[in-house]
């Protein structure tokens, strides 16, 4: 069987801090930051990624944690675990799609170990937490030694795993605004097998307005379809302001499609990719409308 | 039957406490002392001369303690087939030329796994390329480039079966049609990779190998003919093995260069491939064209039928050539075709070789007669269910020159699966449907390809002082369940318990041969040969108890729960234990064993007995994405007697899974011969969660050649299961496919055309 | 250049010092012995390495050994109590959960830890809980029950402790 066969030097820093000297220390070519390493080791064993230096910070856990405020929203560190999202009772109370969207992350073994925090700053652009992140409309938060910034979620992922984290960055935070009354979302992703890699995801959050007749704001959020999870812009404009129904719905789906640049692979054509982005936009919207509504 | 005490009844299996402690060794687990690790390095190219290779760089690192090429090897040929020496075909390490991406050049021997795949990176091929052919119906053009130079045309094997007179019986029929196939591949992907380690002894020019093997005995006949020893000097042992589904039949470069970097290095070698090997260098399913043509009467009577297949074999034999004569028999299966012609062609390409999976070759075929049948029954306006009533086996059928079906259940397997679909399946959601799948398939072949002159399967049973018995076969559990149904049989013959034998599996100096586990032979043959076995000593037994009982030679005796008795005055008889030290100290302490052995004979042209059976599957599919749920299935099957109802159920679910990989999405695409997804993130296996449930109906019925009537089970299962589903589409949404891997963006493009093509019956 | 791992395995205490690139499931067969945990698929795609860490099921082949490193981990080996097996372990042979063995160690360590945390799992929640789990041989049902089982046993073993 394959195992790691590249040697390197391996630092486990106790506090973010001692981590932060580390990275800053060494090339970016030849460092490597590991948390829960659940894709990470699968590219060193396949030899894609030999780095001479590995920075462990699964141990901190300073950044593991899960926050609800009430005006602020939810604040949850970077090395949560997938699984500890999937069964906080927090999250399944206030941000269910959060939890619904870590139950289909592969399996309960990889979601014991890998973290939200690791999925998102590998940068896969078919991972599941961006597309629900970014219909969330959440912030992510990174940390250097010369202080913090944060990010749209939609502006995090730029390329095939590339990020807009500098190489002196931590990933540190991951927060999520707390719901505008009326809303409702939903993710899904589609796959061959259930829980695959996504072959597309949807993502759909919807603000009705006080009357819960009118979309007062949406968010479409896709996966696997592009160079990096995506929002559909032009999407979101069909239901911005409108009365939803479902040819509506079909509509979005349809300029979403188009919005998209899906590639063909061995799963699937680029064809099939859009056709399914509008089925898909239609349906996980049609949820996440009832959902709205019952809000 | 419940005359038995132990057959048929839910039991156990013996390996039962090693397997869930983590105690069963597979070879991939053993380590020997002194051992060394061996790698393997393989072409890049489909096809290519080897014009130099330099291994210098590989030999100077630091613990490397061999390196081998083509020219450091005893260099014989050997292959499955090796009745016919043209068709063994496969080298230890590529001579002259590489055949496909993959095929082995090198091998190293180094003191670690990670040291040897170094130094396979140190090694220098040069390479003259040559053209490369990669379809079957290019390869058999005249200009196509010779993947082996003996063999015109790149036709490796070719078959021809007939009875009566197709042309005339089409003439008289009142429909016919013609379909073609493109069945494609799937690879066994079983959980353990192939592994092995040899170790040859100098002292005695013996060696040993333990490998991850289905038949330890071809493996055996394998190793002698590659490094021209004799086969009694080699010994091979069959550890726990993680599953083989037809991938471990043949002898694979693991085992041979193990032995050679032995030989050469004097300490035991290990060979292990890793999961990108498991998928890209060894043995799968044959791909094949197929066209099928029949003629009906108007009342649904099969008339004549006429099939013709071309195989995509691959570079090499391996079982090949089998598959091709079987897609050609199972075809036929499970109706009465009066008239009947085949013609197959195996042709050579430059991919890894195609062989035998799980099926060999019904699974393949049947996707492609079972779902024309029902095509037929839906244009004559027939019940899918009462066109198979109508043309099914029954007992005593015959193919004229090719096979006989003894015992037959397939009319009532029919009826309960109408009757049950009825009662479970009136009511179908939208977008449903329900689709139907007979199926047949043998136990065991009556094939001598592998050149043996010894019987097909061999027992041993030495009964001791106290009554314990050991057991010897060196029949295959590979997961299957064969241990436990040997010991059963054993137990069942001598009337005691399943705790008073040890078995003594899988070892070629210890264990008499037995071809392997392939073709569900295993229950029926090797449980022959340990009927027969303990029946010389229960024979035995009894004499001693008859004679201790002074009675009348009419009256019977039984062996039977420990007890030796009067079948007809059962108090009068004695303990088991008791009568076997008799036997042995009134008998000058000679030993009590027995020694049993089966080969078929007059069985025809295919198998001694047949399985039979239909499926119904019911599925969902969605419009909008092709994507089908699989939502459940039924089975009745004739396995004659069921010796281990628990082992058969585990059996039938297990092929489930593997039909509906080969229906849904099981698929290993390649490029210019470059497989392009050899992981199980890219080939997707179906999971807990898309397994249906499953209902199995047993129908027993007995076979007089099997041990209690028994036949094969579960083998069969795997290939009315893509048929079924595929059927079960078409009712669902009204679309056919001429292949199988019904993968989502296949089944909305068909969905999508039919759409297209307006409402109304769309037939070609 | 190794480095210290000390953790407890199956209860018992180790010190060893290995390379930072050695993987946890690497340590446990090759340096503990325990062969149980099996090796796979290079991909992280079928959780025969599934072992449990710190009371969590996880993949062994994906974690690297240090990481281990002050923690606890159980394998198959640790399951039964000397010759006496855990009921899952007896729930799967009874049910033929298993047949060529190759996935099983991996299996029963994710049935353990599902019922450790759900004693009383649907189907499809064990489904859930099983997904990552390759096996080629039983089609997945008889396993299932065979966890149904198991868990009917232990709250039967665990009434039984309560009446004591």
């Amino acid at each position: 069987m394959k195992s790691v066969v590249s040697d390197f030097e391996y630092f486990v820093p106790k506090t973010v801090e001692e981590a932060l000297k580390l990275l800053s220390q060494y090339e970016e070519e030849e460092c490597k930051v590991i948390a829960g390493g659940q894709s990470l080791i699968i590219l060193m064993k396949q030899r894609l990624l030999t780095p001479k230096y590995l920075i462990d910070i699964k141990g901190l856990s300073d950044l593991d944690y899960i926050k609800l405020d009430e005006k602020e929203g939810l604040k949850i560190g970077a090395l949560t675990t997938h699984r500890a999202i999937e069964k906080s009772p927090v999250i399944q109370k206030g941000f269910s799609v959060l939890s619904e969207m870590e139950q289909n992350v592969s399996s309960v073994e990889t979601r014991n170990w890998g973290t939200i925090g690791g999925n998102v700053a590998h940068g896969d652009p078919s991972g599941d937490p961006a597309p629900v992140l970014i219909a969330l409309n959440a912030k992510l938060k990174m940390t250097s030694l010369s202080g913090e910034r944060t990010l749209d979620a939609e502006d995090f992922t730029l390329d095939y795993f590339e990020t807009a984290l500098r190489h002196d960055e931590l990933l540190t935070e991951i927060q999520v605004p707390t719901l505008p009354p009326n809303t409702g979302v939903k993710f899904t992703k589609f796959s061959q097998i259930v829980g695959d890699y996504a072959i597309a995801s949807v993502g759909v959050l919807i603000t009705l307005d006080k009357n819960k007749e009118t979309c007062s704001d949406a968010r479409i959020a896709l996966g696997a379809v592009d160079i990096a999870p995506m929002r559909a812009k032009k999407a979101e404009d069909v239901l911005k302001g409108e009365k939803i129904s479902n040819d509506l719905l079909a509509e979005a789906g349809q300029v979403a499609s188009e919005e998209a640049s899906p590639t063909t692979d061995v799963e699937a054509s680029e064809e099939y990719k859009r056709d399914l982005v509008k089925v898909l936009v239609r349906r996980v919207g049609s949820e996440a409308l009832a959902r709205a509504k019952k809000a | 039957m419940s005359e038995y005490s132990i057959i048929g009844k839910p039991t156990t299996n013996v390996d039962g406490v090693a397997k869930v402690t983590g105690e069963a060794v597979y070879t991939f687990d053993m380590t020997l002392p002194n051992m060394l690790y061996g790698k393997l390095l393989r072409s890049p190219h489909p096809h290519a001369r080897i014009v130099s290779i330099d291994t210098s760089e590989a030999e100077k690192l630091p613990g490397v303690k061999a390196v081998i090429t083509g020219k450091d090897t005893p260099g014989g040929k050997y292959g499955l087939w090796r009745r016919f020496r043209e068709l063994a075909d496969q080298e230890i390490l590529a001579t002259t030329k590489v055949r496909f991406i993959g095929d082995p050049v090198a091998a190293v021997a180094a003191i670690s796994e990670d040291i040897a795949e170094k130094a396979v990176d140190l090694i220098n091929v040069e390479y003259e390329l040559l053209p490369a052919v990669f379809e079957p119906l290019e390869a058999i053009k005249d200009d196509a480039p010779l993947v082996h130079d003996d063999f015109e045309n790149n036709i490796n094997a070719t078959r021809h079966i007939e009875w009566g007179n197709v042309d005339e019986a089409f003439k008289k029929a009142d429909y016919v049609r013609e379909d073609r196939f493109n069945l494609l591949t799937q690879h066994p992907a079983p959980m353990e990779v192939h592994s092995s380690i040899a170790s040859y002894d100098k002292g005695s020019g013996r060696l040993t190998v333990w490998s991850s093997t289905q038949s330890p005995y071809f493996l055996q006949l394998g190793l002698a003919d590659a490094l021209k020893m004799r086969e009694g000097n080699i010994r091979v042992i069959k550890p726990h093995v993680g599953g083989g589904f037809g991938g471990k039949n043949s002898t694979m470069p693991d085992s041979v260069n193990a032995a050679v970097l032995s030989m050469k290095t004097g300490r035991p070698v290990k060979i292990v491939f890793n999961r990108e090997e498991e998928f890209s260098t060894t043995e799968h399913r044959t791909p094949m064209h197929l066209s099928i043509k029949i003629g009906l009467k108007k009342d649904g009577t099969l008339l004549a039928k006429e099939v013709k297949i071309i195989t995509d074999g691959g570079a090499y034999t391996g079982l090949g050539a089998t598959t091709l004569y079987l897609a050609g028999t199972w075809i036929t299966f499970p109706y009465k075709t009066p008239n009947y012609r085949y013609d197959g062609f195996r042709t050579y390409t430059n991919k890894m070789w195609a062989s035998s999976v799980r099926g060999f070759g019904a699974v393949s075929a049947l996707y492609a007669s079972e779902t024309q049948i029902d095509r037929a029954a839906h244009d004559l306006g027939i019940d899918p269910i009462e066109i198979r009533r109508k043309n099914a086996m029954t007992p005593g059928y015959e193919a004229p020159g090719q096979y006989k079906v003894e015992s037959c259940g397939l009319l009532p397997c029919i009826d309960k699966i109408e009757q049950r679909v009825k009662e479970k399946w009136a009511r179908l959601d939208k977008d449903e449907g329900i689709g139907f799948a007979a199926f047949a398939y043998m136990s065991g072949g009556i094939f001598n390809w592998i050149d043996t002159p010894y019987a097909f399967s061999g027992a041993m049973v030495k009964v001791n002082i106290d009554g314990t018995v050991d057991l010897f076969t060196q029949a295959s559990d590979i997961g299957q369940g064969t241990n436990t149904v040997s010991v059963m049989i054993c137990a069942e013959e001598l009337g005691i318990g399943i705790d008073d034998i040890r078995l003594h599996p899988a070892d070629t100096a210890t264990t008499l041969a037995d071809l392997g586990a392939w073709g569900s032979r295993e229950t029926l043959m090797n449980g022959n040969a340990i009927k027969a076995a303990a029946d010389e000593v229960r024979d035995k037994l009894l004499d001693v108890a008859r004679m201790k009982l002074g009675e009348n030679i009419v009256y019977d005796l039984d062996a039977k729960d420990k007890r030796i008795y009067l079948a007809l005055r059962p108090e009068r008889g004695f303990s088991y234990y008791d009568i076997v030290k008799d036997a042995i100290k009134e008998n000058d302490g000679e030993p009590l064993v027995g020694i049993g052995h089966y080969t078929p004979h007059r069985k025809g042209m295919v198998s001694p007995a047949y399985a039979m059976g239909i499926m119904g599957v019911r599925a969902k599919v969605d419009r909008e994405t092709g994507q089908v749920e699989v939502k459940d299935v039924i089975v009745a099957h004739d396995c004659g007697q069921i010796i281990n109802p628990l082992g058969a159920r585990g059996q039938v679910e297990g092929s489930i899974q593997m039909g509906l990989g080969f229906g849904l999405c099981e698929d290993l695409p390649s490029e210019n011969g470059m497989i392009l997804n050899p992981s199980f993130v890219d080939y997707k296996l179906i999971r807990t969660r898309e397994m249906p449930q499953i209902e199995l109906f047993d129908v027993p019925t007995y076979d007089p050649e099997g041990p209690y009537g028994a036949k094969e089970s579960a083998e069969a299962t795997t290939a009315p299961t893509a048929p079924a589903l595929a059927n079960a589409i078409y009712n669902a949404v009204g679309v056919e496919f001429d292949s199988n891997v019904l993968r989502l963006e296949k089944v909305l493009k068909a969905i999508r055309e039919k759409e297209e093509k307006g409402k109304g019956k769309g037939r070609r | 250049m190794k480095k210290e791992l000390k953790f407890v395995a199956n209860g018992e205490p180790y010190d060893i010092w290995v390379e930072p690139n050695t993987l946890l499931v690497q340590v446990l067969r090759d340096e503990l012995g325990f062969k149980g945990t099996k090796w796979c698929c290079d991909s992280g795609s079928c959780c025969a390495c599934a072992v449990i860490l710190d009371g969590k099921v996880v993949k062994s082949c994906s974690i690297f050994a240090l990481q281990a490193n002050g923690k606890e981990v159980l394998t198959i080996e640790g399951l039964a109590n000397g010759t006496e097996l855990h009921p899952i372990q007896q729930a799967f042979i009874d049910n033929w959960a298993f047949q060529c063995g190759f996935c099983t160690s991996g299996q029963i360590m994710a049935a353990k830890a599902l019922l450790d945390e759900n004693p009383k799992p649907t189907r499809e929640e064990i489904q859930l809980a099983m997904d990552g789990h390759l096996c080629r041989c039983t089609g997945y049902n008889m396993i299932n029950e065979a966890i149904r089982d198991a868990a009917k046993r232990l709250q039967a073993q665990k009434s039984q402790e309560g009446a004591k």
